[in-house]
């Protein structure tokens, strides 16, 4: 007899999704279906003037929207051979790092967080827990506040353009940022704290594929170098070669292209970043890592919550010394003029939520005729089926109902972006 | 309002809804942690998956909120539970109130040729989709605050005049006052493309104020003036593709009718747009 969980609506995720996971004779089998609607993005992009391309972009996702115009600005300016002044590049890393905690804050607090305690919303716990509620909208608002700064709205701020940005910040701007960076230290070591110390469901899956934006000098998000980690085995590829590595396929059952390697799941996001990086990050981050329960590298996908704690307390570190070095080397030009001319170019960004790849292609005077966009939620999707599916192996002596929450709140640590994910890509003419 | 409402709660009841969209309207409501902290003691949001896991339709709501357009079968279900069950439905963001980004080619593409071009001959079959179009092609809405994503400055006021029982006042003027106001430099006489003179104000003009043009997200004020801003565009040098490009971005569904009149485009109607013959 076939026996089916279904949870009907994934909630506290971004975008309308589901699960259903199968079991007939003993053997399970997972499906993430995403009912989004379509949103046509690659599509919409066609014909365009590459000036208005990141600001169509940007609406793929309103939580990392800084990840998809930071990947599309770098896609033109690579089509068109320029290459932005290194300060200009500190400016989008800083913003790229307000997109980490307002993205990061929001999971961990506001998504993740209520399942721990038992409540169905971060809201619901402003009796109980009035200081976790309050720190939880303080790390998350001060991504909002970096990303304000530099994209000029809290949300799908215009500012980042192709060559750098239409304005640059004030000194002053930068300086503020600096104090609220400085002050939100303690912060973020007691956000780590908590979701180390949070009992996490068991479950071990062992990845065939982690993937990632690779910079040997450490955590980095903004590399155009990526890394395949194959159980020992390491390859380096450029983004050029993206599509040679991950390939994607439409499903009858998801709105949603899947992403593989070689056929198989393979992770990207904050838990593969976090084993990919264990041994480079700063003295101040592997200190704490060391006196930590939780273990890296870690084979439990819920570990993804931890991993995103660590992950703030660098890109902290990180940002810091961006602001250093543009306070004492503040940019001279806010951007540089591209000129547009015939060819591709491709664009990676670590997301909050894994690996984001753009590509387009242009015509002489720099009008869109071709492109496709993969987002780290397209590509997890089989990762998120696979573990399901060990998560209804493991636990089959549970009742459903627990299985169930389990199956749902497994699908939350992901943080998937479902808008994102159906942003669809298209077929080259 | 909120001392009848039909399940004897004395609390009035909210919900949050959203639709086909990039969810960016919501995260700008939950950016408002003030209020957000004092609307739990206000109101019950019963109804609020993003973020809540709690979430019910089986009961009278006095307002839902709706982020996204129409854009599946799914949707447009959910929409008519919202209108049956709620005294009073707003239309929050730009793709509630007009369509949004997802409906840029909406006056030169059907439905059809978009999946196409998506998925090929592989058509996912999980959800029926529509083309997108704003809460307002199906149902009544009672308020829209428009805006990609929504002013949370409009929605905080909007809030507070609805649980006062007031209709929000939100007055619709063109950004060029809020230009004006902040002495930002005129964009369209620095020859940039800036719709600022069709669109409805009350962002505060934050993209004029960053040294760019206005791409009008908010969507029209009340007297926009299409045929005066192509002449302007045209003498600035940007070709009638340009002007059409930039100007659909957020109005899909309305260029065919307020802008191509005044422009030397042929763009053929889609075949979903044409009107049914009637036998």
């Amino acid at each position: 007899m076939a026996k089916k969980i279904t949870v009907e609506l994934l909630t506290r995720v971004e975008g309308h999704g589901a699960i259903e996971i199968v079991e007939e004779n003993g053997k399970y089998k997972a499906f993430v279906k995403i009912f989004e609607g379509p949103r046509f993005y690659e599509y919409l992009v066609v014909g365009q003037n590459y000036i208005n391309i990141p600001r169509i972009v940007s609406r793929i996702c309103g939580i990392c929207y800084v990840s998809h115009r930071t990947a599309s600005a770098r896609a033109i300016e690579d089509a068109f051979g320029a290459k932005i002044p290194p300060e200009l590049e500190l400016l989008r890393k800083l913003a790229n790092v307000g997109a980490f905690f307002e993205s990061h804050g929001l999971h961990i607090y506001f998504l993740a967080l209520p399942d721990y305690f038992g409540y169905s919303s971060l809201l619901e716990m402003v009796k109980d827990y009035p200081n976790l509620v309050d720190r939880g909208f303080k790390v998350k608002n001060l991504g909002v506040e970096i990303m304000k700064v530099l994209t000029g709205k809290n949300f799908h701020g215009e500012n980042l353009i192709p060559g750098g940005f239409a304005n640059l910040p004030t000194k002053d701007e930068l300086k503020k940022l600096k104090d609220q960076l400085e002050e939100i230290k303690e912060d973020l070591d007691e956000t780590l704290q908590l979701v180390d110390s949070l009992k996490h469901p068991n479950l071990t899956t062992p990845r065939e594929f982690q993937l990632s934006i690779y910079n040997p000098q450490g955590w980095d998000f903004y590399s155009n170098q990526l890394i395949l980690v194959e159980k020992d085995k390491k390859t380096l590829f450029t983004k050029k070669e993206y599509e040679i590595f991950v390939h994607e396929e439409p499903v009858e059952y998801s709105m949603a292209k899947q992403s593989t390697v070689k056929g198989k799941p393979v992770l990207v996001g904050p838990l593969a970043r976090v084993n990919i990086y264990k041994d480079q990050f700063s003295e101040e981050t592997k200190k704490l890592i060391s006196q930590m329960k939780t273990k890296f590298p870690s084979e439990n996908p819920f570990h993804q919550n931890v991993a995103r704690a660590v992950e703030l307390i660098e890109a902290r570190s990180l940002a810091l010394d961006y602001i250093d070095t543009l306070l004492s080397d503040y940019p001279s030009k806010p951007h540089i003029e591209l000129k547009p001319k015939k060819g591709r170019g491709f664009g990676v960004v670590e997301a909050p939520r894994g690996t984001l790849y753009h590509t387009y292609e242009f015509d002489e005077n720099g009008y869109c005729t071709n492109s496709n966009i993969i987002t780290p939620t397209a590509v997890l999707q089989t990762s998120m089926e696979l573990d399901a599916q060990r998560l209804a192996e493991s636990y089959s002596s549970l009742p459903l109902e627990e299985v169930k929450f389990l199956a749902e709140r497994l699908i939350r640590s992901y943080d998937p972006c479902i808008s994102c994910s159906v942003h669809m890509w298209s077929l080259s003419p | 309002m909120g001392k009848t409402t039909n399940n004897g709660s004395k609390k009035p009841t909210v919900g949050i809804m959203y639709f086909t969209s990039c969810g960016g309207c919501q995260c700008e409501i939950l950016t408002h942690a003030n209020l957000l902290k004092k609307l739990v003691d206000l109101v019950e949001i019963k109804y609020f998956p993003m973020g809540s896991s709690n979430n019910t339709l089986e009961t009278d709501f006095d307002i839902i909120f709706i982020e996204g357009s129409v854009s599946t079968d799914h949707d447009l279900e959910l929409l008519h539970i919202a209108r049956e069950r709620s005294k009073i439905l707003v239309a929050v963001g730009t793709c509630a109130c007009f369509g949004g980004v997802q409906s840029s080619k909406n006056a030169e593409s059907s439905l059809n040729e978009m999946l196409r071009y998506v998925y090929g001959d592989k058509i996912p079959t999980v959800v029926k989709a529509l083309k997108p179009k704003p809460l307002k092609d199906y149902v009544k809405v009672d308020y829209e605050l428009p805006g990609c994503p929504v002013s949370g400055k409009d929605f905080v006021l909007a809030v507070q005049y609805l649980l006062n029982g007031l209709d929000p006042f939100l007055p619709k003027m063109a950004v060029c006052y809020e230009c004006k106001q902040a002495q930002t430099p005129c964009r369209l006489q620095a020859s940039y493309m800036c719709v600022g003179s069709l669109s409805n104000a009350g962002c505060g003009a934050p993209c004029t104020f960053k040294g760019l043009g206005c791409y009008g997200c908010r969507g029209d004020h009340e007297d926009p003036n299409y045929k005066e801003l192509v002449k302007l565009f045209r003498q600035k040098g940007y070709s009638d593709r340009d002007i059409y490009n930039f100007v659909k971005v957020f109005r899909g569904n309305y260029v065919r009718e307020k802008l191509l009149p005044y422009l030397d485009l042929d763009i053929p109607l889609p075949e979903d747009e044409k009107p049914k013959e009637v036998n």
